[in-house]
């Protein structure tokens, strides 16, 4: 069997999905350390300084987040065939297909398998879902940070109403991007296990090996 | 509703009916004083003087003059403007509410800002604390409106139900919202005091069942200022008229049409404990060691962190108390819908409802539990693909 080596994901793909993943992890913990604060101390003075530490960890991880949801926005228009969103929204026939022939595969209906070089459509629109997810996550993350600045406080209010119902939109989110992960990462090694391309490298390498007559 | 239990107030209250017809410049403010007093004495009553002294008005409007942020150099201004003889007529309407506003702002221990404030002002409708009562008050409601239409300042407390055309809130025979309709749109500004004024407070929370509404909801053309909080500060009451005096026209707002002058900030921004919370020193219950050293009130549910107001500095009662200053963590009650959201008040956030089980939880347990199905999901899934090829092969 001989195979082809294609060149699929650009090294700013790349960046900004291991941004992602470095931001995500650093967000989650800090975020759940803010929210519940599972130390405790009775030190005074400089020496203790959790919170303050956790929320400076928290602040510059949402900055690489935010970096990174603008890199992935640029790449939606201005990427290569397979980072662009048309290759992936499921609104044409081609990606429609894609959607469903993939369902049918995950859920081992059928063994018909879409060769396509990029996402998958049903990966691909978790993606954008989870990109959407990002964009309110950053909105009521900016409006939790600068409540006091009125393009924050008009776009925050008017969206979530209140600082408190902001912050509780900003928790939830979270708890999708966990759950995203963790669906994500069993899907990609799943993949890799069922149809060899060198799916979990191609994030790494940028390249995939496909079946020269597949 | 409730309201009906307080029209019998308009009988008037002894102790501050008197303050209504007050009508003395600060020139003569001695001699009312000695005159007061023996009107009060005569009538058996407590003996208090119901005018501010000199220092008293000065101390005041330094108060105020800090809580607005202004320089000294504006504090002669404000004493100017706060002493002019043409004192602003103020119509001030209770709603669907408790009275609350009003008594904290009249019962303060030491009772100057409220007194300033009446000393300050026209007051010329008043139903906790005016004289007239019945047909006379509606007649003093009506001449003031017509007399000074366009020219005064309209305090409402309360919220305003609309719901059933408004029917929960009667006046003499006439809704909430026929009321504030009439009279809303004719006055020079509109101060919204309290939360339900402001929002609709309590009255709105699920299920809103009177369909309280905040003045702002309700009128429109007028400028209007939210003095939210239950009960709101007196200071920033005093500050807002005192700014409205001097500059002609209402302070500066935010989004939400609260000054920003006192809801400009976090509470958790200015709070005394905040040292102790980025030094990860807090109270895990109440009346543990970290509670009795005053640590930081955090986990056991303030709303500090998500509530604007200047309570951390400008404190209540002239004895210089805040909620969190004696231990009980600040429940967002300048925000509005905090009723709703703020809930439960020794939660750092609002539970979750799963739709259609009935279950209410808070947020991480649900997300765990979500996490967890879909671990056992992800097994069953691999699992399936082992069984499907180890099948095919066989």
């Amino acid at each position: 069997m001989t195979y082809e080596i294609k060149n699929v994901w650009s090294i700013l793909l790349r960046l900004f999905h291991w941004s992602l993943v470095l931001s995500i992890i650093a967000l989650v913990v800090t975020g759940l350390y803010v929210n519940t604060p599972w130390t405790n101390t009775t030190l005074e003075g400089s020496v203790s300084f959790p919170m303050a530490t956790m929320r400076y960890i928290h602040f510059v991880a949402g900055y690489l987040f935010a970096a990174a949801i603008a890199v992935r926005l640029f790449l939606y228009i201005f990427g290569n065939r397979q980072e662009r969103i048309w290759d992936i929204l499921p609104i044409t026939p081609r990606n429609i297909r894609s959607f469903v022939t993939t369902l049918g595969y995950y859920s081992y209906i059928s063994d018909r398998h879409d060769p396509r070089l990029g996402h998958n459509v049903l990966a691909g629109s978790t993606y954008i879902v989870t990109i959407v997810a990002a964009i309110f996550q950053l909105i009521s993350g900016f409006y939790l940070l600068f409540p006091e600045a009125g393009f924050w406080q008009g776009l925050g209010n008017g969206i979530f109403g209140s600082q408190q119902q902001g912050r509780f939109v900003h928790h939830l989110l979270m708890w999708y991007f966990i759950l995203f992960a963790f669906v994500h990462v069993y899907m990609v090694v799943w993949n890799d296990v069922k149809s060899p391309e060198g799916l979990v490298s191609s994030m790494i390498n940028g390249k995939k090996f496909k079946h020269k007559n597949a | 509703m409730w309201c009906g239990a307080f029209r019998l107030k308009r009988a008037g209250n002894p102790l501050s009916g008197p303050v209504c017809q007050r009508r003395m410049t600060l020139v003569d403010h001695k001699k009312g004083v000695i005159e007061e007093m023996m009107m009060e004495e005569q009538a058996g009553m407590v003996k208090l003087s119901s005018s501010v002294s000199r220092r008293g008005f000065l101390k005041g409007c330094s108060l105020a003059a800090a809580a607005l942020g202004l320089s000294e150099a504006m504090i002669p201004k404000l004493l100017e403007a706060a002493e002019s003889a043409q004192r602003p007529t103020v119509i001030w309407l209770h709603f669907q509410e408790c009275t609350g506003c009003t008594e904290s702002l009249l019962r303060g221990s030491h009772p100057d800002i409220g007194r300033l404030i009446l000393d300050i002002i026209s007051l010329d409708y008043h139903e906790t604390i005016m004289v007239p009562s019945g047909h006379q008050a509606e007649k003093s409601l009506h001449d003031s409106v017509e007399k000074n239409s366009g020219k005064f300042i309209l305090v409402v407390e309360g919220a305003i139900p609309t719901a059933e055309n408004g029917n929960f809130c009667k006046i003499a025979g006439r809704t909430a919202m026929d009321i504030l309709a009439e009279v809303g749109p004719r006055a020079a500004a509109v101060i919204a005091l309290g939360t339900c004024a402001s929002f609709g407070g309590i009255q709105a929370a699920a299920p809103n069942p009177t369909g309280a509404k905040g003045v702002q909801e309700l009128l429109s053309g007028v400028p209007i200022v939210n003095i939210s909080g239950c009960p709101p500060n007196p200071v920033t009451f005093l500050g807002t008229v005192l700014h409205y005096l001097t500059f002609k026209r209402l302070p500066n707002c935010d989004k939400m049409g609260r000054p920003l002058f006192a809801y400009g900030r976090r509470i958790h921004d200015h709070c005394e404990r905040r040292a102790h919370f980025d030094e990860g020193r807090f109270a895990e219950e109440f009346g543990d060691h970290g509670h009795k050293n005053g640590y930081c009130l955090y986990k056991v549910g303030c709303k500090g962190p998500e509530t604007f107001s200047n309570c951390p500095a400008a404190r209540f009662n002239d004895v210089d108390v805040w909620p969190v200053s004696v231990g009980h963590g600040c429940v967002g009650c300048t925000e509005p819908d905090f009723w709703d959201t703020m809930t439960p008040f020794y939660e750092r956030l609002p539970e979750v409802a799963i739709p259609g089980t009935g279950i209410i939880a808070d947020a991480d347990s649900v997300g765990k539990k979500i996490l967890g199905v879909a671990a056992a999901g992800a097994a069953i899934h691999a699992a399936a693909g082992i069984i499907k090829s180890k099948t095919k092969k066989g």
